[in-house]
Parts: C-alpha cells; sequence; structure tokens
C-alpha cells in the first residue's frame, strides 16, 4: 500500500507551510519525516490522514486519489504524540472503538471483536490491563494502546506524529526498538514524525529530511549522514562544526589553515565547511598535516570527552573516547595538534 | 518527634494524621478554621435551627402540617417543575455552550453576556415579564391560544420560568469543560472511522457529562427554591400551580410557625437527598475514569 504525494502545498496566512512537497512512500516501508518546529512534517502526516487540507496537490493512497476523502473514509492509522485515548473507556473499549463504529453491515460479531481486541492487546503485550482505564496507565503503555486503537481497524498505512515525543529517554529508546520490531513483523506501511535524529537513523528504513515547508533530502540514514545533500541536512543530522570558509583551485581555505582537502565543490568563492567532532583528530603534537591549537576546555560526558579548540581563532568542537583522551593527556591551556578528516563543503548558496 | 507521635502506629485514626501532615502551604489552621466557622454561621446554624425546631414538634404534629392534599401537591409541582425546568436547560444549556465555544460569529461577546443576565435581574422582574408575554393576551401566549397552549397560570409557566432562572448554571459549568476538551480526541475517533453523530455521542459527550450533571444539580436547586418569578407567572391555584415556597410564606403570614418549619424541613431533606446521589454519582464517575 504505498502512498505517492505529488506538489502538495499549504499555507496559513501568510506563511508557507508546506511548498510543493512530492514524495513516495514505498509499501511496506517505515518512513521518517525529519525537521526541526515549523518544517512542516506534522503539517504533511496530517495532510496525509485528512486532518487537515492541502490547498493544492494530489495525494494517492493504494493508487487511489484520496485527498477528497474524509479522515473516516481513508482507513489510515493515525497515532498522536500526547496518546489522545478516550479517558471514559477502558483500553479494551478504546482498541475496540474503530470496529464499534462501523456501519452494521460492516461491523464485526461482538465475538470477532472482542477476539481482535485481545489479538491486538497481546500484540502490544497489554492483555493483562484490558480493563484498565487510561488515566491509569504509564506513559510508554498509553503509546502502545494508542498504537493497537490504531492498528484495530486495519488500516491502509499507519501514520505516527512524535509518536515517543511525550515519553522520558529509557522508556522513549525502549519503545522505538520495540515499533521497529513491531513493523519487521507487520510491514504496514508508516510513516513517522520526529524531530530527533538518532530515533530516525535509529528506526527508519528511509528518511526524508525537511526544512521550511521543503523537502532537504531522501534517503537511507546512512545516506543521508554520510553524504548528506544540503547544508541543513550535515548541520541538522547530528552535531557539527560549522566554519567559512574561501574555496580557490579545489581547496578550502579557512583563514590562516589550508584544508588539503578532496572536495565535490568546483566552483570557486566563499562556502561553508562542515566537520563533525568524532572527525576531528587531536594530536599531542603538531603533526604533519596538522594545524596548531590551543585547547579552550575539556567536558567528559559519559564514554566520550569532549574538547574545545582553538584555531587560529576559530572554535572547533572535537569529541574522542575517554581512552584516547587519558592518552593525550591534556590540559586546559595546552598547545596542540589538530586535523580534520571528513570535511564536506557546500557552497553559500545552497 | 511530634510527627512521628502522630503518624506512627499509635496516632489515633486519619483525621489527626491529616491535621497535622506537612506542607509547604502555610495557613492551614487558619483557613480550615475559619472556613468551618464560616460555613457554620452562614448554612449550618440556620439549618439546625429549622431542624430543632422541627424535632421540637413530635412526629405526630409534624406529619399533621405535611400531609394534607394542598402540601403533598405542593411538593408535585416544586419537584416536577425544577426537574423538567432543569432537564431542558441542561439540553438547552449545553447548545448555547456549544455554540459559545466553537464557533465565531459577529456579537459573540454581547450573546455570552446575555447568559448571565438571569443572576442579575430581580427574579420578580422576570416574573412579570414573562407573564406578559406569555398569557393568553401576551405577544407570545397570543399565538399560543390557537394551538390550544396555555403557559401563563399554569406548571407550564413555572416550568418556563424555572428555566429562564436556571439557564446560566448549565452554560457556565459546561463552557470551562468544552473549551478544555482535547480536539485531538475528536480527530482521533474521526479517524478510526467514527461519524460526526457517533463521535459526539461517544466521545465528547461522556466527557461533558460530570458537568452536565453538575449544571443540572445547580438549576434544579436554584429551581426548588425559587419564588419571586414564580409567583407572578404561576396563578398560584391550589393542588395546581402552586410552590411550595409560596406555601411556606403563606403559613408565615397565618403565623402558622410550625406548618412552615414542618414544610420547610421536608423540603430540605429532600433537596439534600437529591443533591447529594448526584454528587455521589459524579463521585463515582470521576473516581473510574481519573
Amino acid at each position: 500500500m504505498s502512498i505517492v504525494a505529488s506538489r502538495i502545498a499549504k499555507r496559513f496566512g501568510s506563511y508557507q507551510a508546506l511548498d510543493n512537497i512530492s514524495l513516495t512512500v514505498h509499501s511496506g516501508e517505515l518512513l521518517a519525516l525529519l525537521g526541526p518546529s515549523g518544517s512542516g512534517k506534522t503539517t504533511l502526516l496530517r495532510i496525509l490522514a485528512g486532518l487537515d487540507f492541502a490547498d493544492t496537490g494530489s495525494l494517492e493512497i493504494d493508487g487511489r486519489e484520496t485527498l477528497g476523502l474524509s479522515p473516516r473514509e481513508r482507513q489510515v492509522g493515525f497515532v498522536f504524540q500526547h496518546y489522545s485515548l478516550f479517558r471514559h473507556m477502558t483500553v479494551f473499549d478504546n482498541i475496540a472503538f474503530g470496529l464499534q463504529v462501523r456501519a452494521r453491515r460492516d461491523r464485526p460479531s461482538k465475538a470477532a471483536i472482542a477476539e481482535r481486541v485481545h489479538q491486538l492487546l497481546d500484540l502490544v503485550q497489554m492483555e493483562w490491563l484490558a480493563d484498565h482505564y487510561p488515566a491509569q496507565l504509564s506513559g510508554g503503555q498509553r503509546q502502545r494502546v494508542a498504537l493497537a486503537r490504531a492498528l484495530a481497524i486495519e488500516p491502509k498505512v499507519l501514520l505516527l506524529d512524535e509518536p515517543f515525543g511525550a515519553l522520558d529517554a529509557k522508556v522513549r529508546k525502549e519503545l522505538r526498538r520495540w515499533l521497529r520490531r513491531l513493523h519487521d513483523e507487520m510491514h504496514i506501511t508508516s510513516v513517522f514524525v520526529t524531530h530527533d535524529q538518532e530515533e530516525a537513523l535509529e528506526v527508519a528504513d528511509r528518511i526524508v529530511v525537511m526544512s521550511q515547508g521543503r523537502i532537504e533530502q531522501v534517503g537511507t540514514p546512512t545516506e543521508v549522514y554520510d553524504t548528506p545533500a544540503t547544508a541543513f541536512v550535515f548541520d541538522f543530522l547530528g552535531n557539527a562544526n560549522r566554519l567559512e570558509v574561501e574555496v580557490t583551485d579545489g581547496r578550502a581555505h579557512l583563514s590562516g589553515l589550508a584544508l588539503d582537502l578532496p572536495i565535490r565543490l568546483a566552483a570557486s568563492g566563499p562556502a561553508i565547511a562542515f566537520v563533525r567532532p568524532q572527525d576531528v583528530d587531536i594530536g599531542k603534537t603538531v603533526e604533519a598535516t596538522m594545524a596548531p591549537a590551543v585547547v579552550r576546555s575539556i567536558v567528559t560526558i559519559g564514554p566520550t570527552a569532549r574538547f574545545e579548540l582553538d584555531v587560529g581563532g576559530h572554535l572547533i568542537e572535537a569529541v574522542v573516547d575517554r581512552e584516547r583522551s587519558r592518552g593525550l593527556d591534556l590540559a586546559v591551556g595546552d598547545h596542540c595538534g589538530v586535523r580534520l578528516g571528513q570535511v564536506q563543503v557546500f557552497s553559500r548558496s545552497s | 518527634m511530634a510527627d512521628l507521635a502522630v503518624t506512627g502506629p499509635l496516632s489515633f485514626g486519619w483525621r489527626v494524621g491529616m491535621l497535622n501532615r506537612r506542607s509547604v502551604l502555610p495557613g492551614f489552621g487558619l483557613s480550615f478554621g475559619y472556613a468551618v466557622t464560616y460555613l457554620s454561621l452562614i448554612v449550618l446554624v440556620p439549618l439546625a435551627g429549622l431542624m430543632i425546631r422541627s424535632v421540637g414538634m413530635g412526629p405526630a404534629a409534624f406529619w399533621a402540617e405535611i400531609a394534607s392534599t394542598r402540601v403533598l401537591a405542593a411538593f408535585r409541582v416544586s419537584f416536577a417543575t425544577a426537574l423538567a425546568a432543569a432537564a431542558i436547560n441542561t439540553v438547552f444549556g449545553l447548545l448555547v455552550a456549544w455554540v459559545l465555544v466553537r464557533y465565531r460569529f459577529p456579537g459573540k461577546r454581547v450573546v455570552d453576556a446575555m447568559v448571565d443576565l438571569p443572576f442579575a435581574l430581580p427574579t420578580s422582574v422576570a416574573g412579570i415579564a414573562l407573564t406578559t408575554l406569555y398569557s393568553t393576551k401576551g405577544w407570545i401566549g397570543a399565538l399560543l391560544v390557537p394551538l390550544g397552549i396555555k403557559v401563563a397560570f399554569t406548571p407550564l409557566g413555572i416550568v418556563l420560568a424555572l428555566t429562564f432562572i436556571g439557564l446560566p448554571f448549565v452554560v457556565r459549568t459546561v463552557q470551562p469543560i468544552l473549551q478544555d476538551l482535547n480536539i485531538e480526541q475528536e480527530e482521533a475517533a474521526f479517524s478510526l472511522g467514527a461519524t460526526r453523530l457517533q463521535t459526539f455521542i461517544r466521545v465528547i459527550f461522556p466527557a461533558l457529562l460530570p458537568a452536565l450533571m453538575t449544571g443540572f444539580a445547580l438549576a434544579f436547586a436554584r429551581g426548588l427554591g425559587e419564588y419571586g418569578s414564580v409567583i407572578f407567572i404561576a396563578g398560584n391555584i391550589p393542588r395546581v400551580s402552586e410552590i411550595v415556597p409560596l406555601l411556606i410564606v403563606m403559613q408565615l403570614e397565618q403565623f402558622n410557625y410550625a406548618g412552615a418549619t414542618a414544610i420547610a424541613t421536608t423540603m430540605l431533606v429532600f433537596s439534600f437527598l437529591l443533591l447529594l446521589m448526584i454528587n455521589l454519582l459524579q463521585g463515582w464517575m470521576r473516581r473510574r475514569h481519573g
């Protein structure tokens, strides 16, 4: 059951929330819409569900034009960030809701509904909580009930809006791994919205990176992480040092420091270079191909140590593991060498 | 040590524990004492006086005062009209609250302010205005004559007056709850395939029910005690459209204090039982749904 969205646009007053979005979600994949708040990712998801309306564009779900259909005709499962369970209904009744509201001729028998609900409760591992009310459940349990409720109607596609956003860090990790396993079993075409790159990189088959109502890049987690298409994607996917450079003859120059690197950028002129903190190499002394630097601060965070280095007036962040940090034996104010690996340069216009 | 002594196994009951529980909010003793004193002076003492007076009468005399057909009929009229008016207000008050919360229209603020008018207007003014409109020669009453409907000077008129008086109670209790209702719940219901009607009946209405019940209880209690507006429109025909508060005033005018006390006490007990029932039902619902 694929989703094909083409040239979808949406304005809120003078604000362009979505700017000609075209996107294909393949049958059976788990796709992440990743972007900062205001990037339009939730608006796009809500348009897919029929909870918001596109100004222009078309949308096909399972080969059928869908934009004109109401949410209830779309057979789309939607999971809300804040669960939105029906508070006055038990877990059982919440999950059964979608089946109970069907027109009489399509409605399964009471026994069939009960059987289906128990299957789903089993699937989300909550069989023993069937008679509880949402108020009696933890956040993670509520979200699993919300998922079971959405799956009860046997939706063509499953849409999840920041499904783990309201949970604490530990539960969040557990639940997203569980969701990935669940998806591997069920293979239901799913789209989930998140602003957490780690979550998208870990869970999704493919990631759509969005910014300001546009799609920046679509690709597998490895593709978007290793070969970001734009400066925005590089910056958004994990921490990066951002350096303003000059490109001449295929070489990037940072004032006072020559980066002798093969870069993909042909055009000369001002550009932006990105390098991830873990790709910055530190030497006890200034070795060959290294630039001299001064240590400004050292913070140890769990198994890694974060250095802030002053390289010819530019502050560069480096992350090394703790063992290496001990081996370097550097203190704040010490002189050292620095080498930038894996530098990506984007021209200023992109 | 003092704390240990109170909360430990040697403390004498939860009551002491409650009073001594530590809290960051100061002034529990003062505010609690003030609240109890205030309630006693304003509510409890007058009602207790009423009870003592009626207990002093002895059961036979008490029974004799309230068992007349006229008194019983007045009870029937009072309770039936107050219930009917509260029920009408529950339906239409919900509608008014719904329109005020869900839609934007010109003059919304004015309509919103109008809802409170029955609170502010002297009830006798309302009674006289309604009587003028609904008497057989009034603007609206005249239109109803061909249909064979008489409003003024019948129990229907009492229901009308009580509906006017009780409307703000339902609107003002339901409005904030409706305002806070999460739109996502409705979206969830839609996406699960529910129609608008199903969403209202199965999702919105249950969420509003506790507030509706509070509004109903308030409107009902207000209707039971209402005097000013009703006596103008009711016609006060004994055994037909005579309400209990009027009967009490009449007993007082005839210096039959025992009679007035007995009727008032009976009214008090029944009202209290009804309100208590509604409260218990609400508490039960709240405990279930958190």
